[in-house]
C-alpha cells in the first residue's frame, strides 16, 4: 500500500482552499477524477492488492471520491453565486426608466370638461353654440337693448360680415356665451337641460386679469315649474363638488338683464376660510358667477308660449375657476401655452 | 359711486357698524366694493347696477337703507320758494332730445367758499370744491341725482338760452379746458351765437360761474339718454352727470332738484329770483300697477312669504300696496322706477330686500333633456387623447391674428374676417389659418429654450364662409426621450404618423395622400390627405423663408385639418373582425427603383397581383449608397401572406410571390437585390 489517505485527503483540502476559477477547478477533477488521474490509479491497482489491504484501499478510494466530488460541487455552487452577485452589481438600477412622453390637455379644457361633467352627472347635456353671432341673440333676445347702459358690460367685437337677417347691422363675435341659451330655446321646447362651454371676446385691454379672447360655461335649466330656490340648490350642490364640501356660498342680488331675479355667486374664500387675504380682496368672498331665474321676456323673444315654462340660467368665467383653483395669477399665461406650464396639469 | 356715510347720517339713523351696513347692503343688490375712512368719515364705493339710476344719489341710499334695516328715514326740508312770472328767454329746438328745461335767473349773488359741511361732504367723495354756487350744484346731484348746471349770466349772448344739436365743425371749450369739436349727433346748449355747454354732459369755459360773477342762470333739465350715452361715446367724455342722464333721471326731481338749488344758493350767496322759465314737454308717465297673488311670489321663488311680508317690504321701496282678501297684491311703484314693469320685477324687490339667503334649497328636478348628444364632443376626445397618447400637448392660443403674422407665414393669400373695431393691431383679424397662431406660441417656447416641441390645437378656422372646426399640429426639434438610443430629429413621418393615427382612431377609413405646393410649404415635402375627391388637411415641412421670416433656426413640421369633412366620415368600429388562426407567410423582397417610384406604387401592383392572399404589405427601410445606382434608392419590405380559410402551402406562396417580383422589375422597372 504506497498511499498515505491521510495526507492525499489534507492535500486535497489545501488545493480546493486555493482553486480560484472554474478551469482551477477543472484541473483538480482531473488530477483526481479524471480517467488517469488518482482514484482511478487506486481502484486500477485494486486486483494486485493482498486480501487484506483491498477492502481498506477500496474504501478510502470511495471516500476520497465522495470527498472530491463534494468539494467539486461546493465550488461550482460558489463560483455561481458569485457571478451572480458579479451581474447583479453591473447594472444601474436608479438610472431612470424609459416611457413615453405623454401629451397632456390643456388647463382650461380640462376645467370644462370637469364642470361640465358635474353637470351631466346632475342630468344636464352638453351644446355648442357658434361664436360668430347675430345683434338679436347675442343681445336682443336677451333683453339688452341697443344704445342700453346695460350693454357696457358686454362691449362688443363687430365683425366686417353684414348681417343677412337684419338689415344695416353687423355680424359680431358673441360677448357671452347667453346667446346658446337662445339658440337651444329656438331649436328645442322644454323640458331642457344643458350647459354651453366655449370661447367668448371682448374689446378688452390685455393685463394680468383681462383678455379679449376667454372661455364661459353657460347653463340653462327651463321646465314648467323652477324656481329660485332650485337655483339655490342646483348652485350649492355644484359649487361643493368643484370647491370641495367645506365651501360655503351665498347669492348676492345683482342685474342682468336676462334673468329676474338675478345674482352672482360667492363662494367663501378657500385660500383664507372667508377671514379675507390677498386672493379675495380682503372680502372673504369670491365672485364665480352670475345666475338668475329666466326672464320672461327671453320667453317671449325665442316664442315660447307666456307664462307656460320657468327657467333658471347661469354663465361662469373658465379662466377665472381655473386661475382660483389652481393658484394662476395671470390670465395670459393660458395662451402662452409654455410648455412648462402645459406639462404640469 | 362713493358716498360720504356721515352725509347718510343727514337722513338716516343707524344702530349698525359701517361692515355691517356695507354687508346688508351688498347682499340687498347695492354691493359695497370699498370701504375706506377719510377724516373722521367713512365712504363706500358702491357699485350701482345700471337697473337703478334711482340709487345714483344720497336719497336713493338712504331710502334703500331705510328698507333694508326697516327704519324711518327723512327727505331734507326744502323752503317753498315763490318766482316772478317775469320768464327768461328759452327755447328747446331739438325737443326729443330734451322733455324739460327749466332756468331761473339769480340776480346778484355773492360768490364765496361755500359752507364747511358741504364742502367737506364733497371732499369726502372726491369732488373738488369750487365755489358756494357751483359746489352747491354738485350736492344737490349727489344728494337728490338730479344734474345741475350754473352759467354767468352777463356772459350769455342775448340773455337767451337754445336747446339744439350742434352745427358740423362748431366748437366748445369745456370746462376741463379742453377744445373740443361738435357735430349735429351732439345736443348743445347755446346763447345767440355759440354753444355754451355740451348738454347733460359738460359746461363750457365761456360761461362758467367765477369769483366775478354776479348773475346766474341755474339750468335744471331732462335729457334724452339714448342721445347723450351716443354723444358721450363720440367724445369720449363723461361726468357725473352725463352718467346720471344717460340711465335716466326721474323727471319729477328736475323741479325738486332746481328748488333744492336755488333754496341753498339764497343762503349761501343771497341774491333775488328775477326770471323763471320752466318748459315742461312730456308728462311724467305713470307706472303701470301690477296685479301679483302671494301664490305667484311664493311659486316663483320657492318661499313662504306671507302677504303682509309683501306689502311691508315693497312699502319700505315707497311702492303702494293695495292687498285684496284673496292675497292678491296691487302694486304702484314710485315714479322714480321705471325699472318696474313686470310681476317678476316686483317679485326681485321683495326676494333682496327679504334677503336671498333665507330663501331655502331645493334640488331641482332635472327632466331628460331633448337637446341632441353633441356627437362633434365626442370625436374631438377621440383626436385629443390619440393625439396626447403620442405625446403631442394641447394649445389653446388666440383666434386673432394681424396680417403681417399672415404674410410672414406665407398665407397673404388668404382673407379671414375683419374686425371692425380691434383694439390693437394684433386683433385685426379673425384667423384663416392655425399657422400664424401656432407659429407665435412655438417662437415663444423656443426663445425660453423650449426646443422640442409637439403641439396641437382643436380650435377655429374664420372664412368668408363661417367659422370651421380645424385642427393644428406643430411638431419641432427631436423626439426620443430614450436615452439607450441616439437622439433623432423629428421629420416628416413623424408629423404623418400622427395624423394617419389620429385618421384611423376617428374610423375615416381609406384615404389618400398625395404631393401638393404651398407657398408656406416646402416642396416636396408637402401633402395634402383626401377622401372621395375632399382634402382632409395639409401636412408639410414650414417653408424656409416663413421660418426665416419668424427667425426660426430649426424645422417645423404643421398640419392643419379640416374636422368638419372629417366628421362626416367619422365612424365607429362597427362590428368585430376575428383574427385568422392560418399561419402567415413572410417574403423579404430588397428592390431598387427609380427615385420617381412612389412606395405606394409597389404596394398597390402586389396587392393587385396577390390572388387575394397577400394580406399586408410591411415597409422596412428605405436607404441609399453606393451599392444603389444613381437615380435609384433601396426599398427593403416584406410580403406577408395568409388566407382567412387555410393553411397557405409554400409551392402556392411562391408561384404568387414569383409573379409579383416579376412584375416589380418589368412594370416598374426595378431592379431586384
Amino acid at each position: 500500500m504506497s498511499w498515505n489517505f491521510e495526507q492525499i485527503a489534507n492535500t486535497l483540502e489545501q488545493e480546493a482552499a486555493q482553486i480560484a476559477d472554474e478551469k482551477q477547478l477543472e484541473e483538480l477533477r482531473v488530477k483526481y477524477l479524471g480517467k488517469k488521474g488518482l482514484i482511478a490509479e487506486m481502484y486500477a491497482s485494486l486486483p494486485a492488492l493482498s486480501a487484506e489491504d483491498k477492502p481498506l484501499v477500496g474504501k478510502n478510494a470511495n471516500a476520497l471520491r465522495q470527498k472530491v466530488t463534494q468539494l467539486i460541487e461546493e465550488k461550482k455552487n460558489t463560483f455561481k453565486e458569485k457571478l451572480k452577485q458579479e451581474k447583479k452589481t453591473q447594472m444601474d438600477v436608479s438610472l431612470p426608466g424609459v416611457g413615453q412622453a405623454i401629451g397632456h390637455k390643456h388647463l382650461l379644457i380640462q376645467t370644462i370638461d370637469e364642470i361640465c361633467s358635474l353637470f351631466e352627472k346632475m342630468g344636464f347635456s352638453v351644446e355648442d353654440g357658434p361664436e360668430i353671432e347675430t345683434e338679436f341673440n347675442n343681445f336682443t333676445a336677451l333683453n339688452i337693448p341697443i344704445d342700453h347702459p346695460s350693454r357696457d358690460a358686454f362691449d362688443t367685437f363687430y365683425l366686417d360680415t353684414p348681417d343677412p337677417q337684419n338689415k344695416g347691422r353687423y355680424l359680431l363675435l358673441r360677448s357671452h356665451t347667453s346667446p346658446g341659451q337662445i339658440r337651444i330655446m329656438k331649436k328645442y321646447k322644454p323640458p331642457l337641460a344643458v350647459v354651453i362651454p366655449g370661447k367668448v371676446y371682448r374689446p378688452d385691454a390685455v393685463d394680468a386679469s383681462h383678455s379679449f379672447m376667454f372661455h364661459q360655461i353657460e347653463g340653462l335649466l327651463v321646465d314648467s315649474c323652477v324656481q329660485f330656490s332650485d337655483l339655490r340648490g342646483l348652485l350649492n350642490t355644484f359649487c361643493k363638488r368643484l370647491f370641495g364640501e367645506n365651501i360655503k356660498m351665498r347669492l348676492r342680488p345683482h342685474f342682468f338683464p336676462f334673468t329676474e331675479p338675478s345674482a352672482e355667486v360667492d363662494i367663501s374664500c378657500y385660500i383664507c376660510g372667508g377671514k379675507g387675504c390677498s386672493v379675495c380682496g380682503r372680502k372673504g368672498w369670491l365672485e364665480i358667477m352670475g345666475c338668475g331665474i329666466v326672464n320672461p321676456k327671453v320667453f317671449e323673444a325665442v316664442g315660447y308660449p307666456k307664462g307656460k315654462y320657468t327657467g333658471l340660467a347661469f354663465g361662469l368665467g373658465v379662466e377665472r375657476i381655473a386661475m382660483l383653483k389652481y393658484g394662476i395669477n395671470d390670465i395670459r399665461i393660458f395662451f402662452e401655452n409654455d410648455v412648462r406650464f402645459l406639462e404640469q396639469f | 359711486m362713493k358716498i360720504s356715510l356721515n352725509w347718510l347720517k343727514d337722513y338716516i339713523s343707524f344702530g349698525i357698524s359701517p361692515q355691517e351696513l356695507a354687508h346688508r347692503l351688498t347682499m340687498a343688490g347695492l354691493e359695497v366694493e370699498k370701504i375706506s375712512l377719510s377724516d373722521q368719515d367713512t365712504v363706500f364705493e358702491l357699485e350701482i347696477t345700471p337697473n337703478r339710476p334711482d340709487c345714483l344719489n344720497i336719497l336713493g341710499i338712504a331710502r334703500e337703507t331705510g328698507a333694508i334695516l326697516n327704519k324711518k328715514w327723512d327727505h331734507p326740508k326744502v323752503k317753498k320758494l315763490s318766482f316772478p312770472r317775469e320768464k327768461c328767454d328759452i327755447q328747446i329746438l331739438d325737443k326729443k332730445g330734451c322733455s324739460c328745461y327749466i332756468g331761473t335767473v339769480i340776480k346778484n349773488v355773492t360768490i364765496t367758499q361755500a359752507q364747511e359741511k358741504i364742502r367737506k361732504y364733497l371732499e369726502a367723495i372726491g369732488t373738488r370744491s369750487i365755489n358756494n354756487v357751483v359746489d352747491i350744484t354738485n350736492f344737490c346731484l349727489m344728494e337728490m341725482g338730479q344734474p345741475l348746471h350754473a352759467f354767468d349770466y352777463d356772459k350769455l349772448v342775448g340773455g337767451k338760452i337754445i336747446v339744439r344739436r350742434a352745427l358740423k365743425g362748431e366748437k366748445i371749450v369745456t370746462i376741463d379746458d379742453v377744445e373740443r369739436t361738435l357735430d349735429e349727433d351732439i345736443l348743445v346748449i347755446a346763447d345767440e351765437k355759440r354753444p355754451v355747454a355740451i348738454a347733460g354732459i359738460m359746461g363750457g369755459k365761456g360761461t362758467e360761474v367765477t369769483d366775478k360773477t354776479k348773475n346766474i342762470l341755474l339750468e335744471s333739465a331732462y335729457f334724452d339718454p339714448i342721445l347723450i350715452r351716443r354723444s358721450c361715446r363720440k367724445l369720449g367724455l363723461m361726468s357725473d352727470s352725463s352718467y346720471r342722464f344717460e340711465r335716466g333721471v326721474d323727471l319729477k326731481t328736475v323741479e325738486e332738484g332746481a328748488d333744492r338749488a336755488i333754496s341753498l344758493i339764497l343762503e349761501s350767496a343771497k341774491g333775488t329770483i328775477v326770471f323763471r322759465n320752466k318748459l315742461s314737454l312730456s308728462k311724467q308717465k305713470i307706472n303701470p300697477s301690477i296685479s301679483l297673488s302671494l301664490e305667484t311670489i311664493n311659486c316663483y321663488l320657492g318661499s313662504e312669504l306671507t302677504a303682509v311680508q309683501c306689502k311691508q317690504i315693497l312699502e319700505r321701496l315707497d311702492f303702494k300696496v293695495v292687498l285684496s282678501s284673496k292675497s292678491i297684491l296691487r302694486i304702484t311703484p314710485p315714479h322714480f322706477r321705471r325699472d318696474i314693469l313686470r310681476e317678476v320685477d316686483v317679485i326681485e324687490e321683495i326676494a333682496r330686500v327679504y334677503g336671498y339667503d333665507k330663501i331655502k334649497e331645493t334640488i331641482p328636478q332635472i327632466k331628460m333633456s331633448a337637446a341632441a348628444v353633441d356627437s362633434k364632443r365626442e370625436w374631438r376626445n377621440v383626436l385629443s387623447e390619440t393625439l396626447r397618447a403620442q405625446g403631442l400637448n394641447q394649445v389653446i392660443t388666440y383666434t386673432m391674428v394681424n396680417r403681417k403674422s399672415l404674410q410672414k407665414s406665407g398665407q397673404e393669400d388668404l382673407e379671414g374676417i375683419k374686425i371692425q373695431n380691434p383694439l390693437t393691431q394684433d386683433q385685426e383679424l379673425m384667423r384663416p389659418s392655425l399657422l400664424p397662431s401656432l407659429l407665435n406660441i412655438t417662437v415663444s417656447n423656443l426663445n425660453h429654450g423650449q426646443k422640442d416641441l409637439k403641439f396641437f390645437e382643436l380650435g377655429k378656422i374664420y372664412t368668408p364662409a363661417g367659422e370651421q372646426e380645424t385642427l393644428g399640429i406643430i411638431m419641432t426639434g427631436s423626439s426620443n426621450v430614450d436615452w439607450r438610443v441616439p437622439k433623432r430629429g423629428i421629420d416628416f413621418y413623424d408629423l404623418k404618423g400622427a395624423v394617419e393615427k389620429s385618421l384611423e382612431k376617428l374610423g375615416v377609413g381609406e384615404f389618400t395622400v398625395a404631393a401638393i405646393e404651398k407657398s408656406f410649404l416646402e416642396g416636396g415635402q408637402s401633402v395634402c390627405f383626401q377622401k372621395d375627391g375632399r382634402i382632409l388637411g395639409v401636412l408639410g415641412k414650414v417653408h424656409e423663408e416663413v421660418l426665416s421670416r419668424w427667425d426660426i433656426k430649426q424645422d417645423i413640421f404643421f398640419a392643419q385639418l379640416d374636422l368638419e369633412t372629417i366628421y362626416l366620415h367619422a365612424k365607429k368600429p362597427a362590428r368585430y373582425n376575428p383574427p385568422v388562426e392560418y399561419p402567415i407567410i413572410t417574403r423579404d423582397v430588397s428592390l431598387a427603383v427609380k427615385e420617381e417610384i412612389t412606395f405606394v406604387q409597389v404596394e398597390e401592383l402586389a396587392r393587385q397581383l396577390g390572388q387575394g392572399l397577400l394580406s399586408f404589405v410591411k415597409f422596412k427601410e428605405q436607404y441609399l449608397g453606393e451599392k444603389i445606382p444613381a437615380g435609384h434608392r433601396g426599398l427593403i419590405f416584406s410580403l406577408v401572406y395568409q388566407s382567412p380559410q387555410r393553411t397557405l402551402r409554400d409551392e402556392e406562396v411562391n408561384s404568387i410571390h414569383e409573379v409579383i417580383c416579376k412584375a416589380f422589375i418589368e412594370k416598374l422597372g426595378a431592379i431586384k437585390r
